[in-house]
């Protein structure tokens, strides 16, 4: 695996001689068991020594004197976060910029305002809410407290998997879609990953929200959860109504914040925090700063992080590209080693890629993929998370289990060789999933 | 900070664990200096009540529980959290005398538990469990964002609100009691269903340890549905008991009066039949599996300050009579300390000894006119500014017909808020004395000091 840094000409003037080493990198990342090879970043983020440091300082910033932190200190500070979002993300104005705890909360602030809108009979029992079967399994379960509970109709659209290109996703949702509408129902929502978690794909999200709203989807919710620090994102590209990524996931924030993107519209005073503070009614923004006495610290690190990504080659677009080309690398290493194949191709992979696992091991459920995950993390201290597909009928010696693995800053070529190799002793031991039960 | 250490375990996979070994001695003045040592020198730190406090032990204790997640977060979230915040459970369960640990949830505050309350309310309205027009009891001196609370879960469905006004300046239980009994007939006066009571079990400002049995008993009397006891000072503050108190739902903050780190509270629910219906407003793959299971699980966070509370416990037992033995303290003091203020201004306590907690209120020499939420604010950040005191300052304007209280000079409406906790020492109260006793010096009110 090519060192994470080449020494090309780069646009950032100064900081040539400040680029961070890899020992510099291991040295932030100390932290991390050094035993494990830990290869799923994508689950729970990483936060560099230096960062967690930061959020200490402003930890304890706050416990030094909270009265004047409160009435001081905090509101400049999360808004220069979400002024740094908003260029991050290419928003129009700082306001439709909310920082949250996580994209689990985005999604119920939007829920709980779709359930408003089913409740006051804004919208009509049998209006639809459409999501991807793939959804996260936090979000399918908002769906139901929020939108079955009112009276919406769910309209799960399946994307094939393994996919072979963006195509098959675009098709397959506009079936769907035209399904949906029809005998004339409403479709009020629609909620689509940027990038699915298990299985994990790149959606074509600027296709699907164009066609959603052609085919006149009243609002559109994108879940980027693991979207930033990872993809590039522009919002109005994108055009969604709702847009939120966590930043602890592949933006070293410490656990843990996220922002919420809401375009400017009527509607937008309209959503709330579902908890209720004395800001209520001043904007999502605003509610979303103060919900009751908390520890803001680690959503007013960003301007530290910024200066984290500096020390990298190419800031985060750098990171992005040389995270997505190791992870590609890697996957294809595992495929060769394992004789299987990628559960979607390079440019629909981000840092994180789908591999085939060898079809002997006998993952024959999702029990059994948490079981397999377990084993590897006991006995081979190896955390990657396994992903069970049910095959279709008639598949001769199906893949139906696949290692999701990921690539951050911290990763080197051996906690993948570790994988490998955890598999091919298996493999080699007749191990299968059955017997693990025993 | 001496008292904070590196936090990352020395051995691979070191446990953090309670101390076992036998209390020799308790604290020693020096070792709370340096478990507050990280407290900005210099500042009369008077108002615990609004923020809490936590010591640097448990900062680090803290710390290392951060730690033990960024170390191998899979592992930690499939092995450790679930198991460590059922001993949380467990600890407050026994300290709040609770019947079952499924009784007991963990939220971040006692604004998330009034979300958790209203939202359900909320729900009964729209499904028709609850007709328009029903309604939920509220104080007046409520705190602002349970009232916000209100509007946006019971109002907007349809509800309406019953707000009982209680007396302040107060000098007994009994006229609290008179007053409640009054307003809530008042209230159901033309036949009105309440749903929902929500009493506070020591008001926030102006402050005042209530009556919570005797009002829950009240309540349950006149047909009240359920009652909800916001005691988001409680613990740590007063003895706790939610079998006695009788409440259906009973919330309060760990990080005030308890010395946890920020932010958390627990949230008890009486066991009941609609127990299955209360749900936590963020929903994650938890959902359905009982309101203390969903809290324990809202989506990737950090969850340490949940953690540390076993730690607490163990640092509470290092004073004398545990934590009821600091909150007896506390208590004399925060008494003594506001007779000494009320004596050098000529002024009175809002409420009787027997009715402070670890806070007093103490009333403002007249002449400082304070006589609106503004100028209360603006005294609060002068005395901050100028003096390095932090104290809260409430206004208490006498009611149409009422005369107010009254010092030498005329009708006290301003109060100050000062809170006792362990860290605070006698020179912090001489300084707010003093500070005032300048501002109020010849006349002059501080306003005309502002211009």
């Amino acid at each position: 695996m090519a060192c994470p840094i080449t020494a090309t000409a780069n646009s950032n003037s100064k900081s040539k001689q400040t680029l961070i080493s890899p020992s510099e990198i291991q040295s932030e990342f100390s932290h991390h068991d050094p035993t494990v090879a830990r290869v799923n970043n994508g689950s729970f983020g990483c936060c560099p020594a230096s960062i967690i440091a930061a959020q200490h300082r402003h930890q304890l910033l706050f416990l030094r004197q909270p009265d004047h932190f409160y009435y001081n200190t905090l509101k400049p500070s999360i808004l220069q976060t979400r002024l740094l979002i908003q260029n991050l993300i290419n928003a129009d104005h700082v306001d439709e910029v909310s920082i949250v705890d996580n994209a689990t909360t985005a999604a119920a602030i939007v829920l709980q305002h779709a359930a408003r809108a089913f409740t006051s009979s804004a919208f009509q029992p049998g209006d639809a809410v459409i999501l991807l079967h793939y959804a996260y399994g936090a979000v399918k379960k908002s769906v139901h407290a929020y939108i079955s509970r009112t009276g919406g109709h769910v309209i799960e659209v399946h994307l094939p998997f393994p996919v072979k290109s963006s195509s098959e996703i675009v098709s397959e949702f506009e079936k769907a879609l035209r399904l949906g509408k029809a005998n004339g129902r409403k479709i009020r929502l629609a909620i689509i990953d940027h990038i699915t978690s298990m299985p994990c794909v790149i959606i074509p999200i600027i296709e699907l929200v164009k066609m959603c709203r052609d085919e006149g989807v009243d609002r559109i919710f994108v879940d980027g959860a693991h979207a930033i620090g990872n993809v590039e994102i522009d919002v109005k590209s994108i055009g969604a109504d709702f847009y939120t990524s966590n930043m602890h996931k592949w933006l070293f924030c410490p656990p843990s914040a996220a922002f919420l993107y809401c375009k400017m519209s009527d509607e937008l005073s309209d959503l709330h925090h579902p908890v209720v503070s004395h800001e209520y009614g001043n904007g999502l923004a605003m509610e979303s700063s103060w919900t009751g006495t908390r520890d803001n610290s680690a959503q007013l690190v960003l301007p530290e992080v910024m200066e984290f990504l500096n020390r990298f080659e190419g800031g985060l677009q750098g990171i992005m590209t040389r995270n997505h080309e190791n992870v590609v690398e890697m996957a294809q290493m595992l495929v060769e080693a394992w004789g299987t194949e990628l559960g979607a191709p390079p440019e629909l992979c981000s840092s994180m890629a789908m591999v085939g696992m060898p079809a002997c091991l006998g993952i024959k459920s999702g029990s059994d993929g948490l079981r397999l995950r377990k084993h590897l993390r006991e006995c081979f201290k190896v955390e990657v998370p396994i992903y069970y597909r049910e095959p279709l009928e008639g598949e001769v010696d199906p893949i139906t289990g696949y290692a999701r693995i990921s690539h951050q800053v911290y990763n080197v070529a051996g906690d993948y060789c570790r994988l490998r190799d955890a598999v091919n002793t298996l493999v080699k031991e007749g191990l299968t999933c059955a017997l693990l039960l025993k | 900070m001496a008292a904070l250490e590196d936090p990352r375990p020395a051995v691979n996979g070191a446990a953090p664990h309670v101390s076992k070994k036998p209390k020799l001695s308790f604290i020693t003045e020096s070792e709370l200096r340096d478990e507050f040592a990280h407290h900005q020198p210099g500042i009369a730190r008077l108002n615990n009540g609004s923020f809490g406090s936590c010591p640097a032990s448990i900062i680090a204790a803290q710390r290392r529980w951060q730690f033990r997640f960024l170390r191998q977060p899979d592992d930690f979230f499939f092995n450790q959290l679930q198991p460590q915040i059922i001993q949380s459970r467990t600890v407050i369960k026994d300290l709040i005398n609770a019947d079952h640990v499924d009784e007991v949830a963990i939220v971040d505050n006692a604004t998330t538990a009034a979300a958790i309350v209203l939202q359900h309310v909320g729900w009964a309205f729209a499904e028709g469990r609850f007709q328009k027009g029903d309604a939920v009891v509220m104080l007046h001196c409520a705190f602002q964002a349970v009232k916000k609370s209100i509007e946006a879960y019971v109002t907007r469905a349809g509800g309406s609100v019953i707000v009982v006004h209680l007396p302040f300046p107060v000098s007994s239980n009994e006229e609290i009691i008179a007053e409640f009994r009054k307003g809530l007939a008042r209230g159901k006066a033309n036949g009105k269903k309440v749903r929902l009571a929500i009493i506070d079990h020591i008001t926030s400002m102006p402050c005042v340890v209530i009556p919570a049995c005797e009002l829950v008993r009240i309540c349950r009397e006149e047909g009240v549905e359920r009652v909800f006891v916001d005691a988001a000072h409680a613990i740590g503050n007063i003895h706790v008991d939610v079998k006695d108190i009788g409440a259906d739902f009973y919330v309060s903050n760990l990080h005030k009066w308890f010395f946890c780190p920020p932010s958390v509270a627990f949230l008890y629910c009486r066991k009941s039949p609609v127990s299955p219906d209360l749900h936590h407003p963020v929903v994650s793959h938890e959902y359905g599996n009982g309101l203390a299971i969903e809290s324990a699980w809202i989506g990737t966070r950090d969850y340490s300050s949940q953690l540390v509370i076993p730690e607490v416990l163990e640092f509470t037992r290092r004073f004398e009579g545990g934590l009821e033995g600091i909150r007896n303290r506390n208590h004399d003091k925060v008494v003594e300390m506001a007779q000494m203020l009320a004596k050098a201004w000529g002024t009175n306590l809002g409420s009787p000894p027997e009715m402070c907690p670890s806070m007093a209120m103490i009333g403002l020499p007249s002449k400082l006119g304070v006589l609106s939420d503004d100028d209360a604010l603006k005294l609060r950040s002068h005395l901050r500014d100028h003096f390095l005191v932090e104290v809260p300052i409430h206004c208490e304007v006498p009611r149409d017909g009422e005369t107010g209280a009254m010092d030498a000079d005329g009708c006290m409406t301003g109060y100050v808020r000062i809170s006792h906790q362990v860290y605070n020492i006698l020179d912090e109260y001489i300084r707010l004395r003093d500070a005032i006793i300048q501002l109020a010096q010849n006349g002059v009110t501080w306003k005309t000091l502002q211009s």
